[in-house]
């Protein structure tokens, strides 16, 4: 189905989030959108796919002008989006999961559905039990669920808005796949990425946005210097590897083993000195999650000693590792990061190490306004946490670390950030490591690894692999190992 | 979530009250013959009274007076009683009556009775009726706060001189009937009915005047046990359960419609009743209409046996009316003064509702010959039979009135225990 | 939030506040009775005079406790259904306290002092009860509430019939009233005691400025927003959990502490008048901000006071203020909801 854009303007509240935006997307395209964090992708597909209203201009689906209402109405003219975080209800089963949003009256034909999902799934080679229950789906798997949901319900124009985040490669592989064969079949994909590699593998054509406005298009082949220059109005590159001094152990593990209910983890001896980096890499859920928050006593080994500068912290809580210099910052960043409802001043001063009774009202907004400015958080100290973007979370998340630390245990630091913001992000985790803390984070993104850190460690099912030199390891050997090959057995 | 959670919760708490608010209107039924002028109010009317309190009173020459019922005002048991008196005051004297019922703690939380009161003042009234036991102390309070009301508080002794409690208060006056009579007419019509010799009551809460009433019908079904029927008092068996209030509250009271199937259940074939509803009744109907041979007697009200003519044996009722007349008159002509009054049946006839303060109505389901032996008996009781006379042991076995000794009021009125012979609580544990 | 909003939701306010009134004369118009004149007798019959203002006061003193300590436990997100049970027992406490001080000869007002002492505390228990089922049992404390509620009724009744009896008489209308000197005093010729209004003023004023202006309060309000992230930003996460039930516990112990010193002297099976739950009635409608508790229990009490008229005059039930408190609520959450949706359109 061809897709037309005319004209669009979306104002939130003073922020022009879409200006004036026309697209024409022949039908059978991969249209990639790109664009940094807040360039207004989101803004755009949310109102192709009905969640919010234009508030001027028209859209046309094969040269017919349509009011797109509500989700349904999109569904029904042949549109359907997939979401950052797919939009299902974890505890049910795949099947009955796939049903819901299906008009097909009080007591749909279960046997049917699932014939129909089964086929499916078999054409484009999705390996799905319907009987399965989603919250055991890697987000993978829920996005392959979702796509086969959609074309189910007769979506002509796919808009996937980072389908990117938290999938294994391996499963991007397989998504690309079946994205380019929906294409040629005639569906229309629109990509909504900040990942310049992902669209450039796969997109058609592209459009990019800043600031609420198209600022550019390409055709495939792509000239990546040219599409960084058009989504950031200049050239940026990660910067050289650095290594800096080692400041003497700050964190230590003896024969640490942990156990939760899908993997065990044993005997993990690790040493970690100020100023050091470690990256810990693997499939999700291998292993990696439950060893972090070992380090910071949020999971409990089951036997071995965690020290922190020599004091042996087994087995303490959260709270006293916190005393004594590790803080931990989690991924899930409006979950357990970060307290929706309050705001950035609220989070300082949540933060803050007082024993006074009264909050100093001036010396926090004070204080807001330093650590703003100090993480350049786009937002102001009265801004609820939840109204800022998700690369503004994450720079608020990382300005409540205090001052000095031993260690900080982050998972996912740039997950879903615009490389702006993850050059931002490292430049002041690099500070605190100037200063002699130590770092140890979970990442996806191999080359974020091995670009910032020292130390690696790869997690497969439960196993941990010797530290490895990062400036001596390249994507391809950690690829590996994650998948599970060159393990001494 | 929360918000889905909040709007849950206040929907129910809604639907709940809503359901409750209609809920009482819409099952009331208008008394069928009486109470015309009070029921309903049209909207079209606006009587002097609704005005605003602040404002001069209403009518010159109407005597308004108050009522504060403790159960509902249609409960075809005491307060019914009372507020049949009161239309009863207004058609004869011309006054006019105004009324709170469920003038209780649970049905009217977080307000007193005295405070009640006020808001009746505030209407108008010029004396106000305390009909419940449960209202002493806040009617003493209430009078002595407002000492240009007049005060009847029913069933009470603050101003009976030889009383335990005596004060003087100048605007009070206690009444009650001598329902000892119509217990002991009930007693006698469940001994002369019942086939087990098993006679339940049905009790309210534990005081003196529950007590003296079921030591009362106690006494009577001896007599008539004894003398009509001609049994051994040994095999007569008669059991008193508590329910812990005036009538059931769910969730503070006993459930007397339980304690009526457990009476029923053990062998008990007549319930005498003496709570201000009538589950005795008509639970007994129940159980005879599932072939059981099950009696009732009600209380209170004389309009009571309606709910279950066919297992009625007969119902003790009160008679307010005269004596409230009396007193009111005094208040309106101002001759009013304090006294305490307990008093007994017209023996001339004791259903003139003219003159009687108590009363007795046969039930369907009494026998024909039981039925005379009754008129036996009450003509026994107007001639002088007083079955409060000694020999009578309390319970414990301690002799209360000895051989011959005729008990006092104040012995009569503040029995301490209940009577040897009787089967159930004589105070609480 | 700027001006111009804040006077539209205040305007949403007062729109949530017409209908519920539109509803309720809906159904008194159902019932055959004139809603112009049921609102007349309630106005009237709470602020016709100066007495009955000041009963209006004696119920607004309760209920204001409880709402105050309702708004601590909301903060902190927790759902205190438990509350009645914990007015229960403070009044119990109180009463316990009374009767084992009053032959003491202690004077009586340090006697009174420790009994609302005593109310605090066993108010406080008793929350702590429904926070430890909740923190270490793993209760629902909406289930655990409810639970210890029921309990408090049949402890209540059973104090009542059992050990605390009336001498001679076995009967659900309550204790042996107290001697006058151990009541509160009251203002002369009302049924208002000062100490209870400034107390429950006192309560108001103190969880203003601990949810608004103190660590404390933040805190607590961390951990009823996101309780895991107030436990990676330092909060001792349950012991605030359990902090909010005690101070909630112990002001609605306070409120049984006034209803036995200054109402009933004495204990009465349904002492909490379903306070609890009006105060849950009156924190929802706030929105959780103390600084509106005030007027809306004011507005409550009026209804509950007001409304006893209607029986009276119009020979109507007197709980149509309840159908008319829980119509607002409704009302009021609706429109909210309401307003969130335009606000995420525009």
């Amino acid at each position: 189905m061809k897709v037309e854009l005319r004209g669009i303007h979306k104002y939130f509240g003073n922020n022009h989030a879409n200006n004036d935006i026309t697209l024409n997307i022949p039908a059978g395209t991969i249209q990639g959108i790109l664009g940094e964090n807040g360039a207004g992708k989101s803004t755009l597909m949310k109102i192709l796919s009905g969640f919010i209203h234009a508030d001027k201009g028209e859209i046309l689906l094969d040269g017919k002008a349509v009011f797109i209402q509500s989700p349904a109405t999109a569904i029904h003219h042949g549109v359907g989006m997939l979401h950052q975080d797919p939009l299902d209800f974890p505890p049910m089963r795949v099947i009955d999961n796939f049903m819901i949003g299906h008009s097909g009256g009080l007591f749909p034909n279960r046997a049917s559905v699932t014939r129909d999902f089964k086929l499916i799934a078999e054409q484009y080679g999705f390996s799905l039990d319907p009987d399965a229950y989603v919250d055991s789906l890697t987000v993978g798997e829920r996005q392959q669920l979702e796509i086969i949901r959609l074309l189910w319900l007769g979506a002509r124009v796919l808009i996937l808005d980072e389908p990117t985040t938290g999938i294994s490669a391996s499963q991007k592989e397989k998504l690309f796949a079946t994205l380019r064969t929906l294409a040629e079949q005639g569906k229309t994909i629109i990509f909504v990425s900040h990942k310049l590699e992902d669209v450039e593998v796969l997109c058609h054509q592209v459009a990019v946005l800043r600031q609420g406005s198209l600022v550019g298009e390409a055709k495939k082949p792509f000239d990546t210097k040219k599409l960084v220059e058009m989504m950031f109005g200049k050239e940026i590159s990660l910067g050289a590897r650095q290594t800096l001094e080692r400041h003497g152990s700050v964190l230590s593990l003896q024969n640490v083993s942990i156990e939760d209910v899908r993997l065990k983890i044993k005997d993990v001896s690790l040493e970690v000195s100020g100023g050091e980096v470690i990256g810990l890499a693997g499939m999700e859920g291998s292993g990696q999650g439950a060893f972090l928050r070992a380090c910071a006593g949020i999971v409990r080994p089951v036997s071995g000693h965690v020290k922190v500068r020599g004091r042996d912290l087994t087995g303490k809580s959260y709270h006293v590792y916190k005393r004594n210099g590790v803080e931990f910052l989690p991924a899930a960043r409006l979950e357990e990061g970060l307290v929706p409802g309050l705001s950035l001043t609220e989070h300082y001063v949540l933060a803050e190490k007082s024993k006074d009774v009264f909050i100093n009202h001036e010396r926090g907004l004070k204080q807001a306004q330093e650590k703003i400015a100090a993480f350049n958080i786009k937002g102001t100290p009265v801004h609820t946490i939840e109204s800022l973007s998700g690369g503004n979370q994450q720079r608020a998340l990382l300005s409540l670390l205090r001052d000095p630390l031993s260690a900080v245990l982050i998972e996912h630091p740039t997950r879903g950030l615009d490389i702006e913001s993850v050059i931002y992000i490292w430049g002041k985790l690099k500070e605190r490591c100037r200063k002699g803390t130590a770092i140890m984070f979970i990442s996806s993104d191999l080359e974020e690894i091995l670009q910032y850190s020292d130390r690696v460690l790869v997690f497969f099912s439960g196993r941990v692999s010797q530290p490895l030199d990062a400036s001596t390891t390249t994507v391809e050997q950690l690829g590996q190992l994650i998948g599970g090959k060159g393990w001494a057995s | 979530m929360r918000k889905s959670l909040l709007t849950v919760f206040a929907a129910l708490t809604v639907l709940s009250l809503i359901l409750s608010a209609c809920g009482t209107p819409a099952t009331e039924v208008p008394e069928p013959t009486e109470a015309p002028a009070t029921e309903a109010p049209e909207p079209t009317e606006p009587p002097a009274a609704t005005e605003a309190p602040a404002t001069e009173p209403p009518a010159e020459e109407q005597f308004v007076f108050g009522m504060l019922l403790v159960g509902p005002y249609n409960d075809h048991g005491w307060s019914q009683a009372h507020y049949e008196a009161g239309l009863y005051v207004e058609e004869k004297l011309g006054a006019k009556m105004i009324y709170l019922d469920k003038v209780n703690p649970a049905d009217r939380p977080g307000t007193t009775p005295d405070q009640l009161a006020e808001e009746l003042v505030s209407q108008g009234a010029k004396l106000v009726i305390f009909n419940s036991d449960d209202m002493k102390d806040a009617s003493t309070t209430f009078a002595k706060a407002h000492p240009e009301i007049n005060v009847i508080m029913a069933s009470g002794d603050q101003v009976w001189p030889d009383g335990k409690a005596y004060e003087a208060i100048p605007n009070m006056v206690n009444i009650m009937g001598r329902m000892e009579y119509g217990k002991m007419m009930a007693g006698c019509a469940a001994a002369l009915s019942t086939k087990t010799g098993q006679i339940g009551y049905l009790g309210p809460l534990i005081n003196d005047e529950t007590r003296r009433l079921a030591a009362s019908a106690y006494l009577g079904a001896k007599y008539c046990w004894t003398e009509y029927a001609g049994k051994d008092a040994a095999d007569l068996k008669f059991k008193v359960t508590w329910i812990g209030f005036w009538f059931n509250i769910p969730g503070f009271t006993s459930d007397p419609t339980q304690v009526a199937n457990d009476f029923i259940n053990t062998g008990y074939d007549v319930i005498i009743s003496g709570i201000d509803t009538t589950e005795g009744l008509t639970e007994a109907k129940k159980a005879s209409e599932a072939g059981k041979e099950v009696f009732a007697v009600p209380y209170d009200f004389i309009g009571s046996c309606e709910e279950g003519a066919s297992v009625c044996l007969g119902v003790p009722y009160f008679n307010w009316g005269p004596a409230y007349l009396e007193t009111i008159t005094a208040a309106k002509e101002g001759t009013f003064e304090s006294n305490f009054q307990w008093n007994g049946p017209d023996w001339s006839d004791i259903n003139n509702l003219e003159t009687t303060a108590v009363g007795f109505v046969k039930g369907d389901a009494l026998s024909p010959e039981a039925s005379a032996q009754m008129d036996e008996f009450i003509a026994a009781l107007a001639g002088g039979l007083n079955l409060w006379t000694g020999p009578i042991n309390l319970q414990d076995g301690t002799a209360y009135l000895a051989d011959g000794e005729v008990g006092t009021d104040q012995q009569i009125w503040y029995l301490p225990q209940l009577l040897e012979g009787m089967e159930g609580q004589s105070v609480p544990q | 939030m700027t001006k111009n909003s804040r006077w539209v939701n205040v305007g949403f306010q007062i729109a949530a506040l017409v209908l519920a009134l539109l509803f309720t004369s809906l159904i008194l118009l159902a019932a055959g009775a004139p809603p112009l004149e049921a609102y007349k007798n309630i106005v009237t019959g709470a602020f016709g005079s100066f007495k009955k203002f000041s009963d209006v006061l004696v119920s607004w003193v309760p209920l204001l406790l409880v709402s105050a300590g309702l708004l601590v436990t909301f903060a902190t997100g927790l759902w205190n259904i438990g509350v009645e049970g914990q007015i229960t027992l403070g009044a119990i406490a109180t009463t316990w306290a009374l009767r084992e001080l009053q032959d003491t000869g202690l004077s009586p007002s340090l006697i009174l002092f420790l009994a609302i002492l005593a109310g605090m505390a066993g108010g406080a228990v008793w929350a702590l009860l429904a926070g430890a089922l909740k923190t270490f049992g793993g209760v629902n404390e909406i289930f655990g509430g409810l639970g210890l509620n029921f309990v408090a009724t049949a402890l209540t009744i059973y104090l009542i019939f059992g050990p605390w009896k009336r001498p001679g008489v076995a009967s659900m209308s309550g204790t042996e009233p107290f001697d006058e000197a151990l009541h509160l005093s009251l203002f002369p010729e009302l049924r208002l005691s000062p100490w209870a209004l400034v107390i429950a003023i006192l309560a108001i004023v103190f969880v203003y400025f601990l949810l608004q202006g103190t660590y404390f309060g933040l805190r607590l309000k961390a951990v009823g927003k996101n309780f895991r992230a107030a436990y990676l930003l330092g909060v001792p996460t349950w012991q605030y959990m359990m902090l909010s039930f005690l101070i909630c516990g112990a002001l609605a112990g306070i409120a049984g502490a006034m209803q036995v010193t200054a109402v009933y002297y004495r204990l009465i099976p349904s002492i909490s008048s379903g306070y609890g739950y009006l105060g849950l009635m009156v924190a929802m409608l706030v929105n959780y901000q103390a600084i509106w508790a005030a007027p809306v229990a004011l507005f409550f009490a009026a209804l509950n006071i007001g409304s006893i008229q209607l029986p009276i005059v119009l020979k109507l039930d007197s709980s149509l203020s309840g159908v008319l408190q829980g119509m607002l609520v409704l009302f009021v959450l609706i429109v909210e909801g309401v307003r969130q949706r335009i606000a995420r359109r525009s």
